[in-house]
């Protein structure tokens, strides 16, 4: 405890410090007023979840034509700084740096958790708020940073509806499984330990594989072992495809549910369509769930010439809800935008009105259950009742 | 238990094909060819681009056109070994060791950064896929296509160590394994034995890919990491540059897995693994066949 309040002054400190900095140096901000506003966005456009980046990088650039052909905002264009992560944590307090050098008024970035912790203290040290559109491990706002602010679902939330729905369906026995990167582990012991408040309902067994290889077969062993009617996995497409299809050869005929990092087409292809066949996933509302969505993916798909897909939708808002921080403020101060987010109550978003809680996340979770049907996932239920 | 010895039977077979290639390139000129996991990428790859651009005859054989697919990604494989041996590796041979090997890192990255411009850095899935039934054997569950790979694999290896053991090429590689130099002064072609050593090791490799990616389905350009790793650990088990200990090391690694998963949970396997390989290496430094210093490749 004592230590986080040390760590806590001296990032105060540095933040006075800065402040002082700024006011010094003032006058140099002010000549560049007639510039355009720069938003930087970290994305893994390469590593292992290079998949992911243009999806982000892309939904953001869809909102900054849309906010620069209205006129962008105080009279001043929009303009998008994207840096390499590689969902990296070296790589990407690195990049962080190279934004705040860059002069940046915002981050719109973040998807790997990991990668997107160390980059917080950068950030808040140039006073530079920060809108996550993915990346959402509640490690993130342990620290109560006042410039981070995550408009994805967290963990917390995520579990709250894998848990929901598993008592919906009447589960007795569930298994675990996670990757053991921080965010799947997070959810999966959130989940842990929610299920143990749940009556009749238990945790068989609590699993974690090593991302990037292929053969799960002995976890997978150690999984049927334990006689699971439930089997909840929370890490990533590539792995969670791969471990359906072994599940199902190993001859699990039991229910299995994702997490939302693995909502993508390719874990049906990975696992095979058969295998892949009434899988439940816990996901935040995406375009494809959600009605009224499909001007936009039109125009998304009018523009880049390929469907949105994950996060696509998360990193629009972030610019949107950036573009609004900084017209409510009217100013590209940080502490005045990030006055200003605490500020906005309503603002739609894909997951539902915008009203960030105290701890800067979403007051509404906004996770909805999908399941696997034919080759995609469809809505099985929004858990709002 | 017998399912669990399956498993580990499985997945060692695959680090011991791999590992080979390790082993037999460390065992002829001492290098750590740290590029050789991203062989076995770039053989699922290329089985991956023959399946779909032949996809009109794979539909109808689909074993028959898999086995076809596999020699000719083995092919592939091994030229592109050859290649590199020939641009990276062959230039610096005079060079010191530490140079060597950053250049094998530097081929490592080059052909995993390389395979993403081409191939994209989304997963691909195989478009032929190897499932179906499976039989009972003392209680474990053996897939059908799983008793075909590890004969395929039983077979490759029983092959090399045939053409090492006893043809002319074997005998000079061996040759050049114990004193390169004297090797060259009896007439033995260093170069041309090299480069065949490398264009074997690589065809392994890429055939344990081609392998990997119709059974699992998933293939991606940093597939060859973990594997890579993994064989260089099963081929130091076994006493890097011994031919038998790399496919006994292979073995082994995939059931210590097996057995650590099963025992300890998935979060310690690789804790419980390799632990075990430090114990086991404080004991026996050579590894598992590694006294045989004579007998390298």
């Amino acid at each position: 405890m004592r230590k986080t309040r040390l760590a806590l002054a001296a990032v105060a400190a540095s933040v006075v410090a800065l402040s002082g900095c700024q006011g010094v140096f003032g006058g140099g901000d002010d000549s560049d007023s007639d510039g355009p506003i720069v938003l930087g966005m970290l994305a893994p456009t390469s590593g292992s979840s290079s998949s992911i980046g243009p999806y982000m990088t892309d939904g953001a650039k869809l909102a900054i034509d849309e906010i620069n052909a209205k006129g962008g905002v105080l009279g001043r264009k929009l303009k998008l700084n994207v840096q390499d992560d590689a969902c990296d944590p070296k790589t990407a307090s690195t990049a962080a740096n190279k934004l705040v050098a860059a002069g940046v008024t915002m981050s719109v970035g973040g998807y790997c958790s990991s990668a997107t912790l160390p980059t917080l203290s950068v950030f808040n040290k140039a006073d530079i708020p920060m809108v996550i559109p993915a990346a959402n491990s509640a490690d993130l706002v342990k620290q109560h940073l006042p410039n981070v602010f995550l408009i994805n679902g967290t963990g917390v939330q995520q579990a709250q509806a894998a848990t929901t729905w598993l008592s919906k369906q009447k589960a007795k026995r569930v298994a675990l499984v996670d990757d053991s990167n921080s965010y799947s582990t997070d959810i999966a012991k959130r989940t842990k330990t929610d299920i143990a408040k749940t009556h009749g309902m238990k945790t068989v067994l609590h699993e974690s594989v090593n991302a990037g290889e292929s053969d799960y077969s002995s976890n997978v062993h150690d999984i049927v072992a334990a006689h699971p009617d439930f089997v909840y996995w929370t890490g990533y497409y590539q792995e969670g495809g791969l471990i359906i299809r072994q599940l199902r050869q190993a001859g699990y005929h039991g229910k299995v549910m994702v997490g939302d990092g693995s909502v993508d087409g390719k874990l049906i292809s990975i696992a095979g369509t058969k295998q892949a066949q009434g899988v439940y996933a816990t996901m935040t509302e995406t375009p494809d769930t959600l009605k009224g969505a499909g001007d936009w993916v039109a125009s998304y798909k009018k523009k880049f010439g390929s469907e949105p897909g994950p996060y696509s939708p998360q990193s629009y808002d972030a610019v949107r809800v950036a573009a609004k921080a900084i017209k409510d403020a009217g100013s590209t101060d940080g502490k005045k935008i990030e006055a200003a987010l605490m500020k906005i109550d309503g603002f739609p978003l894909f997951s539902g009105p915008l009203k960030f809680t105290s701890d800067h996340t979403l007051t509404q979770g906004g996770f909805v259950v999908l399941q696997v049907s034919g080759t995609k996932f469809d809505l099985a239920d929004d858990l709002k009742d | 238990m017998s399912q669990i010895i399956w498993n580990g039977l499985f997945v060692g077979s695959f680090y011991a094909l791999v590992a080979l290639g390790y082993s037999m390139v460390y065992g002829i000129m001492k290098l750590l060819n740290f590029a050789h996991g991203d062989l076995y990428m770039l053989g699922a790859f290329i089985g991956f681009g023959l399946l779909v651009s032949f996809s009109g005859f794979t539909a109808t054989l689909s074993l028959v056109a898999l086995l076809v697919v596999l020699l000719l990604s083995m092919v592939g494989t091994g030229l592109a070994g050859v290649v590199i041996e020939r641009v990276a590796y062959r230039p610096l041979r005079g060079a010191p060791r530490l140079s060597l090997l950053i250049t094998a890192v530097g081929a490592s990255f080059a052909l995993e950064y390389g395979m993403r411009i081409v191939a994209g850095p989304n997963p691909e899935v195989y478009p032929v896929r190897l499932g179906g039934s499976s039989v009972h054997v003392l209680g474990a569950q053996i897939g059908i296509a799983q008793l075909v790979l590890i004969v395929i694999a039983i077979g490759l290896m029983v092959g090399l160590n045939a053409m090492v053991m006893r043809s002319r090429q074997g005998r000079a590689m061996r040759a050049i394994a114990l004193d390169p130099v004297a090797a060259r002064l009896m007439g033995v072609d260093v170069n041309r034995m090299i480069a065949i050593a490398f264009f074997i090791g690589s065809a392994l490799a890429g055939a344990a890919g081609v392998m990997a990616g119709a059974y699992y389905g998933s293939i991606t350009f940093l597939m060859g990491f973990i594997i890579g790793l993994k064989a260089f650990t099963a081929a130091v088990i076994g006493g890097i540059g011994n031919f038998k200990g790399a496919m006994l090391g292979g073995v082994v690694l995939g059931l210590l897995e097996s057995f650590g998963t099963h025992y300890l949970g998935g979060q310690w396997r690789d804790v419980f693994a390799f632990a075990f390989l430090i114990l086991f290496l404080t004991v026996r430094p050579t590894g598992l066949l590694g006294e045989r210093v004579t007998e390298r490749v």
